[in-house]
Formats: C-alpha cells, sequence, structure tokens
C-alpha cells in the first residue's frame, strides 16, 4: 500500500508541474519578431532590404540560356522548358519567358521603397543622412529603370488594338484597394518613363563608387555641399561598388533606346537610331577620350582565367566589365555544360547555324568565294573565336586538355547522339566554362567565375548597330568613331583578318546594308550563349523558323544534319504574350496580337 | 531521450509494484463486470442503448479472438459504416488513445478494448476545435477483478509479393529504344550486333542485362514473428493489465548488406485502476516503444523502376582479368570491395554507383524511434455534496523521439575495358570511377522530438428521478499541446464543453451539447469560438402502436450542429499562427560587391482582423434497430452539411504580381474565409446472426457513399466548363482525347497541340474551338477517391472451429495512371506497356502513342487517354481459429489454448487488378500467411 500512495503522489504532482510549464499558443500566440511597416521609417537597413527584391530577382543575375530556343543552340535536356517552347507549346498561358510576375513583384518593392524613402531616418549625420537618401533613392530609380527594360523586353508589343503598347506605368505602391483593372500604356510611354526614371538616378547617384582618401578627391557635385571623403566614403564607398550607379543607368537608358529604334518597335516609338547610338556613345565614352582604344583587348574572354578572377579585387571590374555578380568559386555550370567524358551533362549544343555564322580567319564569310572554306575539312583556318566558344569534333578540353570527338562513330559517350548527355548537333559549348575545372565528382575542382550583367562588347556593337543605320557604316555623328571603326576593332581582337587588313570588312564598309548584316554577325557571335539571340532576332524582324541543323561525321565524312530541332514559332511570336490569368482578369489589359 | 529511459524504468517499477501490491491482498472474486455493454464516447462512457446517432463502436477484443492483425485499425473501415480513409469525407480525423491525443499506430490491436468512431457533430463537439473532422476513439484493455491471469500469444507469418512491374530486358529494350529514335527523325543509338549480344547473353558482364526483380537479390517470401505477453487481474483496491511483446520483421532483399534488413518492435505497457479511498479511484497508464528500422544504403525499389538494363553490370568476376595485365589488378586490389573474393564492382562514367554496389559497399542506417507515454486519471465521487455528482481529471504526457544512426560510406567502381582474344571475351584494362572512402565515425542524423501534454478535467451528473427521467450534465475543460522540435509554435487545443442530456424512459431524447473552442490562431476579439449541436431521439418501439412489429428495437434520431475549428487555420510557415496579421520580415539574400551581403525585406500577406473560425454545418439523422429476435441488427446515418469558410487567397481579385514566386516568395493577399465545400452521403451497417443446424452464422455488411462538390472558390477560369464549383474536391481535369493520329494530314488539319507531333501522338478535342489545344481544353473528367465504400464479413461457428472471412468493396474512383511506368519518355525504362505503341503496321490496334526519346509533353499529360476505375472487391482476410476444447486442458495450468491461420490480402477482383496490385518505385504489395497460437495461464 506505501507503494500505492507513493504512485498516487507521484501522478498528482507531475501534472502540477506542467501546468506551469508556458502557454505559448494556447491563449496568446507565441511572440514572433514581427514588424510593422511604421517601423522601417527607424530601422535604414530593413528599408533598404525593399530595394534587396530587386537585386535579388535582377533578370541579369543567372545565364538564362534561353540560346537553346534560336538557331543558336538545342539543350539536351528533353524536359528543357525552352526547349519545349521552341518547338510549338509556346502559349500565353504556358510562357517559360514570362517576366510579368516576377519582375513587377519587385517592382512594387521599389515603389513601396520610394514612398518612405525621404522620411527614414538614414544616420546621425546630416549630411551622411541625405547622401544616404540620394543614394538609395538613386538606386531604386536605376533598377526601376532596368526592370522597365526588361518588361519591355519580354512583354511589349503590337497589342489587339493596334497600338504598340508597354506595361501599366505604376510609379506609387498599390494595396489592397487600388484599382487593378488598368490599361497598358503605350511603348514609348514606358520607354519616357525609363528616362525619367535615369535621369532620377542621374541626379542622384556618382558615376561609380568607392573609397576616396582626401576632400580634394571628392566628386564636384558632393564638394560643393561640403562632403567629406570621410562622409562620401561612408555613403558611396567600396561597399556601395556593383550596386546600381549613374554609369550603370545610363547603360540600361542605352539598351532600351537600341530596343526602342529597331525594326519590330519603330513604328510605335520615337526613338531614332541616331538617338540610340547617341545613348550608346554616352556610355562608350565613359571609358575615355578615345573608346575604340580602350577595348579591352580579353574582353571576348573573360571568363577563361579562373585564377585572375580569383584574384580581383573587391567590386573592381576588369575593363570589359560595365556591371557583374560578385565573384564565386564553383564547379556547377561545368557540371551542366562540359561534355560527358569530362563528367559534365552537356546540355547546351550549339548549331551548325552557329558554327557556319563564324568566319574563316581571313575575315571571309565561308559562304564568300574568297574564303578559302573547304566542306570536307570546315574547321580549319576558321575564325578562332570558333574554337574558344564552341567544341567540335577533335577539339580540346578540360583540365587535362582531353580531346573531344564528337563524331558519330566515336567509341565514347560524346559521340554524338550516344546517351542522354551527348550532344544532339556535334558540338558543345565552351564558352562561360573554365577549363580548370575538373567536374569529376570524386576529384572536384572548382574555379571562379562570375556573371557579367552588362558587358562593354555589347554597348560597342549596340553602338554599331545604330551608328551605321544612322549614319552609315562610316559615319561618326558627334563622336569621332563609326560603325566601321567598333567593328574593326572587334574582329581584329578577335584574330580575324589578321593577316590581310580584315579585306572582307573593308570590301563592304561602303555599303550599309552589307555591313548591318556583318554587325548582326559580329553580335551574334561576340555575344553567344548570353541570352541575347532570341531578342535580338525578334527585335530586327528576322526570320523565326530556322530549324537547328547539326553536323554528322562518320567515317571522316562530313554530314549535315538538317533538322536536329523545328523552330515551331509562328508570326505573332516577334512579341511576348501577356500572362493569360491577367488579361482574363482585367478587362482593360490588352493582350498582344495573336496570343 | 533521457525520458523515455526514465520512462521505462518507471513503467517496469510501476507493473511490478501493482502486482506484488495485489499479491498481498486477500482475493475476492466479484462476478459480472457491467462495463461490458458500455461504449465510449467522448470524456465518458454510456449504455449502448442511449446512443444518438453518429458513433459507431468496434470491440476489438472480441475481434481479436477470431481475427489476427497488426494494425489497430485495420478492421474500422470493414466492421462498421462512416470510414473510408476518412470519416464522412472529412478530413484528418483525430485518434484520442485512452483521453489522450496520440497516434494509431503506437497502440497494437491486442492492447485494445474498445474503438469508438465518433463521426456526428454532436458526438465529436466536446473535444473542441481540432476534433471537428471526427474522432477515433480507441481505450485499451483495463485489469479485472481476479487471480492473475496470463494470455500469451505467439505469431508467425510469411509475405509475398503479389506483382512486381515488368520491365523490358536489355535486347528488347535497346530495339524500340532505336524506334523511338527513328521516330522521332534520328538515327538509332544500338547497333544490330550490339543488341546481338545483349539478348545472345554470352556475358552478361559484357553486356548486362540487369533484372532488380530477379531471384538473384530478391527472396520470395520474408518472415514476420511476433510475441506477445499480457498479464492482468486485480482485487477491489487495485486492478492491472500489463502487457509487453515484440515484433521483428524481415524484407524481400538479400543483397549484399541488405540482407540483414529489418523492423523492430519492442513494447511495455501498464494500465492500473486503484481505489485511493472510498470515494476516489485512480487510474495511472504508462507505455514504452523501442522501434528500429535497419537497412542497407540504396533505394532499391525507386532505383528497380529507373535502373535501365543495358547500363551497368554491377558485379563482374575477377576471371575476366588476365593473370598478367598487372596494371589492372593493381587497379582492382587496391578496391576495399571485392565480393566473395570473386567480384569487383562495376560502374561507368553515367553510372558510376549502382543500387547493387549501394547494397555492398555504400553503408547503412538505421531508423530509431523511441515513445513514453503515461496517463493519470482520478475519480472523485462528491457524493457528500451530491449524490450522482463527480469530478473527474486527466492529464497525460507523451515524449517521442527518432533519429537515424549509420554508416554512409563512398566506394570506387570499375569500368572494363573489354577485348575478344579468339573469340573469348577478356579485360583489357579498368577504368576507377570514385574512391573508396568510409566515415568511420556512426553518423546520428534527422534527429527529432515530439512532446504533448493533455489535461482535461469535468464536472458530470446524472440521475434519475422516478425512474421516468434520466438527466445527465456534464461540464469539460479540455486541453492539449504537441510540440515538435524545429517548430516554434505548438499545435494546440483548448476548450470548455457543455452537456445536457435528458430522457424520458429512454422514449424520448434530447440532447445539447455544446463548446467553446478558443485559437490562439485567430485575430484578438474572435479567438473564442461557439459550438451547438441539438440532438432529439425517439424510441418508437416503446410505443404501443408498434407493439406487433419483428422489431426488437428501433431508434430514430435527428440532430444539427455548427463546429467551429480550426484545423484549416493553416498556411503560411508558421502553423497558421498570426496568419490574420500582415508582417514584415527579412527573407532572402542579395550581394554585391564581392561582399557578405545582406536579406531583403518582405511583406507576407494582408491584413484580415475578420478572419474567424473555420465551421463544419452539418444536419444528420439516424435509424438504429433489430428486427426478429436481433436476426438481424441494422445501423444507418444520414449526413448532409458544409464546410464554411475555408481559407483562401483570393487571387482573382488582385494582380498576379501581388504575390512573388520563386526565390524570395512574399505575398500581400490576405488570407479570408472565403471557400465553402458541400458533402453529404450515408452510412450503414447491417448484421445477420443465424444458426444454420449446428453452425452459428453471423454476416455484416457496412459501407459508406458520400459526394462532396465545392460550393464557393476564389477562381479565374474564361471558359464556364471549367469553374472547380459544382464539382467534387477531388476532381481529375484533363483533356479529352480523340484516339492517335494517323497521318501528317490529320496532324495538319487538326488544331495546333503540343511541340511536334508525328502519326502515333494523341489527339485532343478543341473544347472551346479555338483551335489551340491547350489548358483551357481541359475539362472534368472524373472523381478520384472511392464514393462508395464497403465491407462484408463472415464469421462462422462450428464446434471448436470458428472461420471468419472479410472483404472490401470500393466503387466509383478514378485514377490516372501516370507513373512512369506508364509514361515512358526520354530516358526512362521501358515497361511492357510500350510493347502495344502505335506503329504504322500496328496503327489499327495500338493502345499505346508512339515511342519518343523526347519528354512527350504532348502524350504524357492529364488526360481520359491515361484514366481507370479503380473499382474493386478484395478479399482482405480469411482466418481459422481450434479452441482446443476445455476438456482437454483441465487440470492444467493452461486455461486455454486456440490455434489459428490466417491469409491477408488475398485476392483482388477489378477489372484494373494488374495495375492496382503493382506498386512502381516502391515496395511491392504483399500477401500474408500467418500462423498463430494463444495461450492462457
Amino acid at each position: 500500500m506505501k507503494n500505492i500512495k507513493k504512485v498516487a503522489i507521484l501522478v498528482l504532482i507531475v501534472p502540477l508541474i506542467s501546468m506551469l510549464a508556458s502557454c505559448d499558443d494556447l491563449f496568446e500566440p507565441a511572440i514572433e519578431n514581427h514588424k510593422d511597416q511604421d517601423a522601417l521609417y527607424d530601422m535604414p537597413l530593413w528599408a533598404v532590404g525593399l530595394i534587396g527584391h530587386a537585386y535579388i530577382s535582377n533578370p541579369l543575375g543567372s545565364w538564362s540560356f534561353n540560346d537553346v530556343a534560336t538557331d543558336d543552340a538545342v539543350s539536351n535536356d528533353p524536359n528543357n522548358g525552352y526547349r519545349t517552347m521552341a518547338t510549338g507549346s509556346w502559349r500565353a498561358n504556358n510562357n517559360p519567358m514570362d517576366r510579368w510576375q516576377y519582375l513587377r513583384a519587385s517592382w512594387q518593392y521599389l515603389n513601396q521603397f520610394l514612398a518612405i524613402a525621404d522620411d527614414v531616418k538614414w544616420a546621425q549625420d546630416e549630411v551622411v543622412a541625405e547622401l544616404f537618401k540620394e543614394r538609395m533613392k538613386g538606386d531604386a530609380y536605376g533598377m526601376r529603370a532596368l526592370y522597365m527594360y526588361h518588361l519591355l523586353l519580354n512583354h511589349g508589343g503590337w497589342a489587339t488594338d493596334g497600338q504598340l503598347l508597354g506595361i501599366p506605368i505604376l510609379t506609387e505602391p498599390e494595396d489592397l484597394t487600388s484599382e487593378f483593372n488598368l490599361p497598358r500604356n503605350t511603348f514609348q510611354e514606358c520607354i519616357n518613363q525609363l528616362n525619367a526614371d535615369v535621369e532620377m538616378a542621374l541626379s542622384l547617384l556618382p558615376e561609380d563608387y568607392g573609397a576616396i582618401e582626401d576632400d580634394i578627391d571628392v566628386p564636384a557635385k558632393y564638394r560643393s555641399r561640403g562632403v567629406t571623403a570621410g562622409q562620401y566614403t561612408r555613403v558611396f564607398g567600396d561597399n556601395a561598388r556593383s550596386r546600381m550607379s549613374g554609369r550603370i543607368a545610363k547603360a540600361v537608358r542605352a539598351q532600351a533606346a537600341l530596343l526602342a529604334a529597331s525594326p519590330a518597335y519603330t513604328e510605335g516609338t520615337t526613338v531614332s537610331w541616331e538617338e540610340a547610338a547617341n545613348q550608346m556613345a554616352i556610355v562608350l565614352n565613359g571609358l575615355g577620350s578615345n573608346p575604340i582604344a580602350e577595348i579591352d583587348p580579353l574582353g571576348n574572354q573573360w571568363y577563361v582565367d579562373g585564377k585572375a578572377i580569383e584574384n580581383l579585387q573587391a567590386g573592381v571590374n576588369p575593363k570589359e566589365i560595365l556591371w557583374r555578380s560578385n565573384k564565386e568559386s564553383s564547379s556547377s555550370l561545368e557540371e551542366t555544360h562540359y561534355p560527358p567524358t569530362l563528367f559534365g551533362s552537356g546540355r547546351l549544343n550549339p548549331t551548325q547555324n552557329l558554327v557556319d555564322a563564324f568566319p574563316m580567319a581571313n575575315g571571309y564569310p565561308i559562304s564568300e568565294s574568297e574564303s578559302g572554306y573547304s566542306a570536307n575539312d570546315p574547321y580549319a583556318n576558321r575564325d578562332p573565336r570558333l574554337d574558344l566558344y564552341i567544341l567540335r569534333n577533335g577539339s580540346k578540353a578540360g583540365p587535362q586538355s582531353s580531346t573531344i570527338t564528337t563524331a558519330s562513330d566515336g567509341t565514347d559517350n560524346n559521340a554524338l547522339n550516344k546517351t542522354e548527355t551527348s550532344t544532339r548537333t556535334g558540338y558543345y559549348m565552351k564558352k562561360l566554362l573554365c577549363q580548370t575545372v575538373n567536374a569529376n565528382p570524386s576529384s572536384k575542382t572548382p574555379a571562379y567565375h562570375y556573371k557579367p550583367f552588362i558587358r562593354y562588347t555589347e554597348i560597342f556593337l549596340g553602338y554599331a548597330e545604330a551608328a551605321n543605320e544612322a549614319w552609315g557604316p562610316t559615319g561618326t555623328g558627334a563622336h569621332g568613331y563609326s560603325a566601321y571603326d567598333v567593328i574593326k576593332a572587334i574582329r581584329a581582337r578577335a584574330g580575324v583578318g589578321k593577316d590581310n587588313g580584315d579585306a572582307y570588312l573593308e570590301s563592304i564598309k561602303g555599303n550599309k546594308d552589307k555591313m548591318r548584316e556583318l554587325i548582326r554577325n559580329e553580335r551574334r557571335l561576340e555575344l553567344c550563349f548570353e541570352g541575347f539571340r532570341f531578342w535580338d532576332l525578334r527585335r530586327w524582324k528576322a526570320d523565326l523558323k530556322t530549324s537547328a541543323k547539326g553536323m554528322d561525321i562518320n567515317g571522316g565524312r562530313y554530314n549535315i544534319l538538317p533538322e536536329v530541332e523545328t523552330r515551331s514559332y509562328q508570326d505573332h511570336m516577334y512579341h511576348g504574350p501577356i500572362p493569360y490569368g491577367e488579361v482574363i482578369k482585367f478587362s482593360n489589359l490588352l493582350q498582344n496580337k495573336g496570343w | 531521450m533521457k525520458h523515455i529511459y526514465k520512462g521505462l524504468v518507471f513503467c517496469a517499477m510501476f507493473t511490478f509494484c501493482s502486482v506484488y501490491a495485489v499479491s498481498q491482498e486477500p482475493l475476492q472474486e466479484i462476478s459480472g463486470d457491467t462495463e461490458e455493454s458500455k461504449v465510449q464516447v467522448a470524456f465518458r462512457d454510456i449504455d449502448q442503448e442511449d446512443l444518438l446517432g453518429g458513433v459507431s463502436t468496434i470491440d476489438v477484443k472480441e475481434l481479436t479472438n477470431k481475427a489476427y492483425t497488426t494494425y489497430s485499425l485495420d478492421f474500422l473501415e470493414n466492421v462498421v459504416g462512416g470510414m473510408n480513409g476518412n470519416l464522412w469525407g472529412l478530413g484528418s480525423y483525430l485518434v484520442v488513445v485512452d483521453g489522450m491525443v496520440r497516434d494509431a499506430n503506437n497502440v497494437i490491436p491486442t492492447e485494445i478494448d474498445q474503438i469508438t468512431l465518433l463521426k456526428g457533430p454532436a458526438a465529436v463537439v466536446l473535444y473542441g476545435s481540432r476534433a471537428a473532422n471526427g474522432v477515433l476513439q480507441i481505450t485499451t484493455k483495463r485489469g479485472r477483478l481476479g487471480d492473475i491471469r496470463i494470455d500469451v500469444r505467439a505469431n508467425t507469418g510469411m509475405a509475398t509479393p503479389k506483382a512486381y512491374p515488368k520491365y523490358l530486358g536489355s535486347a528488347e529494350y535497346m530495339t524500340l529504344y532505336n524506334e523511338a529514335r527513328v521516330n522521332d527523325g534520328l538515327t538509332p543509338s544500338y547497333s544490330v550486333e550490339d543488341i546481338y549480344h545483349h539478348a545472345s547473353g554470352e556475358n552478361p558482364y559484357r553486356y548486362p542485362d540487369l533484372d532488380m526483380y530477379s531471384s538473384d537479390y530478391l527472396r520470395k517470401m520474408y518472415n514476420r514473428s511476433e510475441g506477445i505477453a499480457e498479464i492482468y487481474g486485480g482485487n477491489e483496491r487495485v486492478k492491472y493489465y500489463t502487457t509487453t511483446g515484440y515484433y521483428r520483421e524481415s524484407s524481400l532483399l538479400k543483397v549484399g548488406n541488405a540482407k540483414d534488413n529489418y523492423i523492430s518492435r519492442f513494447f511495455v505497457r501498464g494500465n492500473l485502476d486503484i481505489k485511493l479511498h472510498e470515494l476516489i479511484t485512480a487510474q495511472a497508464d504508462a507505455n514504452v516503444t523501442f522501434y528500429d528500422s535497419f537497412s542497407a544504403a540504396g533505394n532499391w525499389w525507386s532505383n528497380a523502376a529507373t535502373l535501365r538494363p543495358n547500363r551497368v553490370s554491377p558485379l563482374i568476376p575477377l576471371s575476366f582479368l588476365e593473370e598478367n595485365d598487372i596494371p589492372s589488378w593493381n587497379t582492382i586490389n587496391a578496391s576495399n570491395n571485392i565480393i566473395g573474393g570473386k567480384y569487383f564492382l562495376g560502374g561507368t562514367q553515367l553510372d558510376p554507383t549502382n543500387p547493387i554496389a549501394d547494397a555492398y559497399a555504400a553503408g547503412d542506417s538505421k531508423f530509431v524511434s523511441r515513445q513514453f507515454q503515461f496517463n493519470t486519471r482520478f475519480d472523485v465521487n462528491l457524493k457528500p455534496l451530491l449524490e450522482g455528482l463527480f469530478f473527474r481529471a486527466k492529464y497525460g504526457i507523451d515524449y517521442a523521439s527518432t533519429y537515424n544512426q549509420g554508416y554512409s560510406n563512398d566506394y570506387a567502381t570499375f569500368e572494363p575495358v573489354w577485348s575478344n582474344y579468339a573469340g573469348t571475351d577478356m579485360i583489357a584494362s579498368v577504368t576507377q570511377y570514385g574512391n573508396d572512402s568510409k566515415s568511420g565515425n556512426e553518423n546520428i542524423d534527422n534527429s527529432a522530438y515530439r512532446y504533448t501534454y493533455n489535461v482535461s478535467a469535468q464536472f458530470d451528473y446524472s440521475k434519475t428521478i422516478n425512474a421516468d427521467h434520466n438527466l445527465f450534465a456534464m461540464f469539460i475543460g479540455n486541453i492539449w499541446q504537441t510540440q515538435r522540435n524545429g517548430e516554434y509554435h505548438r499545435l494546440s487545443n483548448a476548450n470548455l464543453g457543455l452537456q445536457a442530456s435528458y430522457n424520458y424512459q429512454q422514449k424520448y431524447y434530447v440532447d445539447f451539447s455544446a463548446a467553446m473552442p478558443y485559437s490562439a490562431k485567430l485575430p484578438e476579439g474572435n479567438r473564442a469560438g461557439f459550438s451547438p449541436t441539438l440532438t432529439l431521439g425517439w424510441r418508437p418501439v416503446k410505443e404501443s402502436f408498434f407493439d406487433n412489429t419483428p422489431f426488437d428495437d428501433l431508434m430514430v434520431n435527428v440532430s444539427a450542429g455548427i463546429i467551429s475549428q480550426d484545423i484549416d487555420i493553416t498556411g503560411g510557415d508558421s502553423q497558421g499562427y498570426y496568419l490574420y496579421k500582415s508582417i514584415m520580415q527579412r527573407g532572402g539574400w542579395y550581394s554585391w560587391g564581392d561582399l557578405g551581403g545582406e536579406s531583403a525585406t518582405e511583406f507576407q500577406r494582408g491584413d484580415n482582423m475578420k478572419m474567424t473560425f473555420v465551421k463544419r454545418k452539418e444536419i444528420t439523422a439516424g435509424l438504429r434497430g433489430s428486427l426478429w429476435n436481433k436476426l438481424i441488427s441494422f445501423d444507418f446515418n444520414y449526413f448532409t452539411g458544409k464546410i464554411d469558410g475555408g481559407l483562401a487567397r483570393p487571387t482573382s481579385l488582385y494582380p498576379i504580381y501581388f504575390t512573388q514566386t520563386g526565390y524570395p516568395t512574399s505575398s500581400i493577399i490576405p488570407y479570408v474565409n472565403y471557400n465553402i465545400d458541400k458533402r453529404s452521403g450515408f452510412d450503414f451497417s447491417v448484421y445477420a446472426n443465424k444458426k444454420v443446424s449446428e453452425v452459428d452464422l453471423t454476416l455484416g455488411v457496412s459501407g459508406m457513399y458520400y459526394t462532396d462538390e465545392a460550393e464557393r472558390r476564389d477562381e479565374n477560369y474564361a471558359y464556364d466548363y471549367q469553374t472547380r464549383i459544382g464539382q467534387p474536391l477531388n476532381a481529375i481535369w484533363g483533356l479529352e482525347n480523340l484516339g492517335f493520329f494517323n497521318s501528317p494530314e490529320e496532324i495538319a488539319n487538326s488544331p495546333k497541340q503540343f511541340g511536334e507531333l508525328k502519326p502515333g501522338d494523341i489527339k485532343y478535342k478543341d473544347q472551346n474551338g479555338d483551335g489551340v489545344i491547350d489548358s483551357n481544353d481541359e475539362v472534368f473528367l472524373e472523381r478520384a477517391g472511392t464514393p462508395f465504400r464497403m465491407g462484408v464479413n463472415l464469421t462462422a461457428k462450428w464446434r471448436n472451429f470458428t472461420l471468419f472471412a472479410m472483404g472490401n468493396g470500393y466503387f466509383g474512383g478514378h485514377g490516372l495512371k501516370s507513373s512512369s511506368y506508364y509514361w515512358v519518355h526520354s530516358s526512362r525504362k521501358y515497361s511492357e506497356i510500350v510493347r502495344d505503341r502505335w506503329t504504322e503496321e500496328t496503327k489499327a490496334t495500338a493502345t499505346y502513342p508512339r515511342l519518343t526519346t523526347t519528354n512527350g509533353e504532348n502524350n504524357f499529360r492529364s488526360s481520359d487517354f491515361w484514366l481507370y476505375d479503380s473499382s474493386r472487391f478484395t478479399l482482405a482476410q480469411v482466418q481459422l481459429t481450434y479452441d482446443l476444447p476445455e476438456h482437454l486442458l483441465q487440470n492444467g495450468v493452461v486455461k486455454g489454448l486456440s490455434i489459428y491461420l490466417s491469409g491477408h490480402n488475398l485476392l483482388t477482383i477489378a477489372k484494373e487488378r494488374k495495375h492496382l496490385e503493382m506498386n512502381v518505385g516502391s515496395a511491392p504489395q504483399t500477401r500474408f500467411y500467418n500462423l498463430g497460437v494463444t495461450c492462457s495461464f
């Protein structure tokens, strides 16, 4: 009986003890560290975090490889969304190119930031507080311009009412009670908004960021306000590098102008080729008084040297790079794109169409009789960029410089169509990959990479394109350099026409149409696999339906595969759709024609 | 963990003390335990006769005498009506074991006395908010007056797989893959010569033809054995029930370390009833469970559904290495994994590991689960204050802890380069992939714990006035919470309950049961809810005009109730707390300038200070009775109602970009009480008892049919036929197929579909006539799940033999055959199904689309092409029991002995039997044959 009493005492005590334990979530929810929106005014880091969305969702943030939906490449991944899109599944309710939701969600955060920025307590020091306010607002305006450009690219188009439309322009944050059934503004109004945002950014931001030592070095527009070197460095110093700057904002404006002046858009805008060329030149002039002389000699192979990237000073850009991501050590890009024998998945397969676009080393396109091209020895004496960017049969790759055999009678998994990670075209992508990376899972060696957001080569080519249209191949406008000068320098950097003074270029420099073709081709080569081709073809109103071709090498014979993959685009697909669900929700939101 | 071991010691001490205590007391035999006819309902037990509707009960103790099972809820769907995966078509039910919220799988059938299904609103209301979807109330056995009695059971049985998916061998796979390539306009991948070598089987190491379902790797059957002892007895002061048991189950795999795979469970339970005082009784129960599941590394069954037969030879004999090939020997000899002294592990660059090598060399893992459960109860008779008044209190704490322990090793594999010398294959050299490495340390990971406490206290009062007026009233408070590691918030329930019942001569009944749930998930001001129910009952057989009818008993009842619940207040990342509130938090990460970076600031949801309980509104009617001296007894329930105010984010009102998807995610759209679901149906249970010559026969038929549909939804469809409103909640939506395209012309003249089409692809109907097939052409196809579920059981007793059989019916449900077994494309493993593919030659008879090496996005999507009817009848169990006649046991210590043989999941009758019996990517379904003995001392 004693035992029973003990048990009884025990069973009485145990409940009492735990009753005293906390009753969180029973009558009151356990307290979480939630903040109210009002708290933002006293928490500058949180306030800036609103802009953070725009950086996280940066449309330039990672490689899209949507080149596999063009005539430049195919993917060997049957589930690749761009692949299924290109072969006939592109719909307004199935759009892998959709940016409407993702970019406009961040746009809303930018608006929210701009609505409170003036009232945030940025710093104790009033001068510093004012500078912070300017920098952060400028940052937000600049990012909004960038977002506008990418929204126009992906969603702007000729709408069902026959007008060229952009997106509904919203500069105030929306809430649950806002009017949502808004019509799209015209494309030109969107360009105007973009330019206005760039103007705001330019008035608020310095050209570049970076610490300064002496007051005397404080940029004039700040020195006149009595800003010291210490105050300037605190706000605009090294820790602001790679944020939206005056230089970047100008580049975004130039990209948008080129888009607006292009054939697919020009009838709905007032932007001329001349204006596009001038905007591009403003960016180029930031390189120095003679931009042509400032072309980075390694600008077409910035990714090659992982060691050099590792040793880059934090936030500092090589000459080629206008804006870039952080450098990071990784092997994932190589694991995705190396050929199978190098332990990669061989995902992106360049097409014969692209290979054929590389001229001969003497500068002549392979179709020209002076080129010396031989279909039986197609890789001999070609533009050095071919072997720089593309692995073909017999190329060497990887840390051991292994020979890659893509011929269909090859014995290992690199052979054409051998297995699901083999190439479908006879080519693998070499560009963007660092060949010192070892992707073998049991002895992995990564290397440093970064993702350029904007490269000067793009700006040079944009200038050349616009200047040729505005002033002809050798016209310079007010800038002292012509489309011809740019193309000559870019081809010289590539090693094209070295021995004959680039005779082909010389032969066409009086012909605007031939020059246009050459500039577009140089753009195709220089910017291949970087996500440009898809929208370039569209803004040029070029043929979208060219099938992707491949190369089957068997017994030493070269056989073109005429249709590795179709390009099942229809005529309305020069412009992307507005999301289907939004169009049926909001009657004032017009769809682009044909979708 | 500490708690659990303490618990074990405590449990053991507890049991022995009580047995000891009882043995000290003089024995007093008292006959006639009256509790047998009582039914356990919420917070009390009542006479079967006084049950109103919406409750079913199962006498598990009785059932286990004739039907052996391993899972406590096995018979629920068969012997009574109302259960079909859930109760009455509602969401997840609550399991209450001895008054504590617990898992059903931690109480085993032999420990169970009774299971009550609380289905109707009036039956569940007292348990509060989280019981709104019904309650399974399990009561374990308790001690009883009398000498110590020991029941021992031993079971052993074999499980055999019902069916394996059938995949093509290497040669056939390669031939058909070539066909798929040609279909896609590509050249074949495999040469005729290659295919010949794989087909001939001349050297399966060079030309593999791997079959993971072969008897090289799998046993024909595996064993499950268990032993259980129950000890019980008691006297006036103390009654005890204690049980302990162990089972162990092996597995089908016999390759490598997987041959030792096992699952084991050991448990001890002690249930004690103590009379502390004339007016005070107490109960104290404890249970400890040790569960282990050991398995070799590798995921055998999922690999078996994906690894193609021609890809890798897992084990290659050393004998293919030439004696003087020193470099190869050096490479191989460095391996830690020479299997049986005869084989090295094979691999290729694309398959550097394989499931067979995993089983030998990749280590192992043991899932360990420990549970300790303790609960007490006090009953204080307040007769000195008021005759019939009781105070009762319950309290319980449960700890559960789980983790994985094991070794995870890497291993090297070797790919031979073959050559052929004078007709004999030999290895010319080997290439190594990966490296051998052993972690050396045992990994402990996935540690998790869970802690639950339950407290309830109640006053109840019962009184009978003038033998006619029976009164009962109860007032209760009920609280429980569960805390899990890694989760900041707790799962909580707090409610008050009130019950007032009256009946006149057990003829007219009225019952008012209500609860006041309290939920901290809701905004202040809306946290207290109210759940009223009212039930009326009438027993017409007690009326004089029923005198000359065959009815022994007939009871009619109607009930209406509204249950306020917060179960469906879920979403977001905090288990449903603060969902009413717009919050701002840090989320995502971005960096710049090659520096560290920072979090972004994000908003989650919009304010909705009107958020309130989701309400289950329901009207039920019941009819229960028996005829012709209990020859037939029946129980019938009808229910119709709504779940009103289900949470939704009304995205159709706002732009899509109010929600940010991908990374980071955020949304400023509020959660509102919006959705309404309608649901109605009936359940039934009919039993017939008859003695036919010497055989006692009992036949039972039970079942449930229900339908549900969405009544209110926030949606955004352009076409009326796509609305979800008015359609079943588990509707299958998809395209309507029109057979195969048979010619390029037919494709050219049809609406545009998905991707590049070829003859042999599925043709779809353009529902909206817009010339494009897309998701707008998807229509309602069928209802998934099983609307009509029934069970049939038969018991036949002849002398000392008892035969029990039960079968289950599932009717009216549908599904899509969308597993990798059916959707064969790109680099998937080819199953037998592709033999009936479309080709130019077979287009008249083909039942499967043309083969393709692409992802086949046109064919492999939701459509009625893949629809199947899941209706079936299964013979779930047959058991023959023989009870040794008592005269044979006379004078012995043994008081009873039974032997039984049972077969489980024996037979499926269905149009789609092959599909329904086949598991793809997981261990096969099994039939189970068991031999058992029960012995009482």
